[in-house]
């Protein structure tokens, strides 16, 4: 009787040892494990640095390949479509609509997503699946800037981050002396949507280029993507018009043709009206820099001859 | 003329096990597809309990895919049983169950949940929720006191209370500009999505109830069909069956709108469909309804997962696309 309760005992022992180098194993992979914060100061556990990422917005997507760490990527929206790589990998969906389990299937160790578009639902359901993501928030382009550099150090790619920001930061510093010797604000109109007309409020990246590069944004306000009337839009006289088109050139020519009609309006008279890649003005990309040099040449073409 | 019950109970057991053969494959396929890949093998154990599961495959099966499987079963049911009551009620062939204006106010509460930033579960789910029960009301209130059966009343009530939700829907919309503006058109579309677990549940502690009360109803439905007259004969209480059936469906309906949205064609065609297949009689078309209408949504889901290539599309698509042509079929071919 004695032998099979010391094997039972010698069970209890074990089990419980067992229990206890689980525990400690855990512990010691969780502090190998570091917490971080992504951008809206939430707490994100992960492994670093992750080996497996899936981005949920083209601009993240964008950003991921210009830190040069596209290998890591296993997943992306669709719409990713710069640089071009980007195209051929696995697509989870629109970034406004994901869908769960292909991200799932695809195992990331972290998936980054941002604040604006991403529906928080998903956000929570992915970290209900033990998944941690990684949340942006990028306002302006100095949050830009400061998410190129989170996402850097995120992936271990804090050195390459490091100098894209300083180029980042010396083409704005460029720009701004420049701009700085203008003598007067152009009216700006900003067209996002041609039917209807849609402009941007002041609380857009644009709104921001538009005034870095010293012009006036005729559509300012508080309302974010405001529509216009076609009366509204000459009856503040724009010296610039910009349209953003991911059509391309056909219906550009014929949206130009129609405000051509209007001669009094002085974009058309002086022939300013341009049409733009939306991809440049609308994704807190490093990119957002270039859609910031193009619009000084748009409004202030003089002062970049004067500079040269 | 009472058809003799064992029959009945017959005719019942056998279609309902028939339906049961066709929905649980059905469920089983739900599982084994989804928009990351087909797995039968890895199902199979996993449902089995055999072999080992992949802990990434064990998550998508039970914790993305079960609760999926089991909301498109809930919502196919729930809309099958409520085109088929009211279809009886207002005994017109072109009743649906959003006719008494539950999805549009339903939807308002919705957009203007998603408007107000709350999130999906439980915020915009209980405002939808309230939006369809109080439109519910309002016609209640409106159609109170007439004979409402008989004059078509509440037909009429509710496309009009429909209508009128229908504008106060687009004005939202169009004043709606960010990316909310895609949250309110995919819930308008109907979105199986975000099934989790813990809500489903709550879903089907809700409805379930629902459905043995429409069962236990399903013979004063039969009278009812027959006309006023002679129903009033038989001895039943034709206001308070009305009502009833009236509260009962709507309250199942709003909870399931609520919840995912307005997805159409399935309350109306699944029904129809039944009928021409298994006869007019109510004992069996309500179990039926449950069982096909189910098995039928399960199927379209899963087609709307795997189908396209970069990313799932709504489940309102594809009941629509298969649904329509094959009831034009049938319809033509029980005409000749």
């Amino acid at each position: 009787m004695q032998r099979p309760k010391s094997k039972l005992k010698f069970g209890y022992l074990s089990a419980i040892s067992f229990v206890i180098v689980g525990f400690v194993l855990s512990v010691a992979v969780q502090s190998h494990g570091k917490d971080i914060f992504d951008q809206l100061g939430r707490t994100v556990k992960l492994t670093l640095p992750p080996q497996r990422i899936v981005s949920l917005a083209p601009s993240i997507t964008e950003i991921i390949f210009a830190l040069g760490r596209q290998h890591l990527l296993k997943g992306v929206t669709r719409f990713s479509d710069h640089p071009w790589e980007a195209k051929k990998l696995p697509k989870v969906g629109s970034y406004v609509h994901l869908d769960l389990e292909r991200i799932v299937a695809l195992k990331p160790d972290i998936c980054i997503a941002i604040k604006d578009g991403n529906p928080k639902e998903i956000i929570g359901r992915l970290e209900s699946l033990g998944i941690p993501v990684y949340v942006i928030n990028p306002l302006n382009v100095v949050a830009v800037i400061k998410t190129i550099q989170d996402i850097g150090r995120l992936l271990g790619a804090g050195e390459k981050a490091h100098h894209l920001v300083q180029n980042m930061h010396l083409r704005l510093e460029r720009v701004k002396s420049t701009v700085s010797k203008a003598a007067f604000r152009p009216r700006v109109f900003f067209q996002i949507g041609i039917s209807p007309i849609v402009s941007v409020g002041t609380d857009t990246f644009i709104h921001e280029l538009i005034v870095l590069v010293g012009g006036k944004n005729l559509a300012e306000g508080p309302v974010p993507y405001p529509r216009f009337s076609r009366e509204q839009v000459l009856g503040l006289s724009p010296e610039v018009l910009i349209i953003t088109s991911m059509t391309r050139n056909a219906i550009f020519e014929k949206v130009k043709a129609d405000w051509g009609r209007w001669n009094n309006m002085p974009a058309v008279k002086n022939g300013r009206i341009f049409m733009v890649d939306s991809n440049l003005f609308d994704r807190p990309t490093p990119r957002l820099i270039d859609g910031l040099e193009l619009l000084v040449k748009l409004i202030h073409p003089a002062l970049l001859r004067e500079s040269r | 003329m009472k058809t003799p019950m064992p029959f009945v109970w017959k005719r019942l057991l056998t279609i309902s096990c028939l339906l049961i053969c066709l929905l649980l494959p059905v469920m089983f396929l739900g599982l084994c597809a989804g928009s990351s890949g087909t797995q039968f093998t890895a199902v199979y154990d996993a449902l089995t309990g055999s072999g080992k599961t992949d802990s990434m495959l064990h998550d998508i099966i039970w914790r993305i895919r079960f609760p999926r499987v089991m909301l498109a079963l809930l919502v196919g049911s729930t809309l099958s049983l409520g085109g088929l009551v009211f279809q009886a009620l207002l005994r017109n062939p072109l009743a649906e169950p959003y006719i008494l204006g539950i999805s549009g106010g339903s939807a308002i509460g919705a957009i203007i949940g998603i408007l107000a930033g709350l999130s999906r579960f439980p915020g915009v789910s209980l405002i939808a929720f309230a939006g369809s029960i109080s439109t519910l009301l309002v016609i209640l209130f409106v159609t109170s006191g007439q004979s409402m059966v008989k004059k078509d009343i509440l037909l009429l009530s509710g496309v009009m209370v429909n209508a009128f939700c229908s504008a106060v829907i687009m004005f939202l919309v169009s004043i709606t500009q960010d990316t909310r503006l895609h949250s309110i058109i995919f819930w308008l579309m109907g979105d199986l999505s975000i099934a989790e677990t813990g809500q489903v549940w709550i879903l089907l502690l809700m409805l379930f109830p629902c459905f043995i009360l429409l069962f236990l109803l399903s013979h004063p439905m039969n009278l009812l069909l027959l006309g006023r007259e002679i129903a009033q004969t038989t001895g039943i209480n034709i206001m308070g069956v009305t009502m009833a059936l009236l509260i009962t469906t709507s309250f199942m309906v709003s909870a399931t709108v609520s919840y995912c949205g307005l997805i159409g064609f399935v309350g109306l065609v699944v029904p129809h469909f039944l009928r021409l297949l298994l006869g007019p009689d109510h004992r069996i078309l309500v179990p039926a309804c449950v069982l096909g209408g189910g098995a039928y949504l399960v199927l379209c889901d899963m087609l709307a997962r795997v189908l396209p290539e970069q990313g799932e599309m709504p489940v309102g698509i594809i009941t629509a696309m298969v649904g329509a042509p094959i009831f034009i079929y049938l319809l033509k071919r029980s005409k000749a």
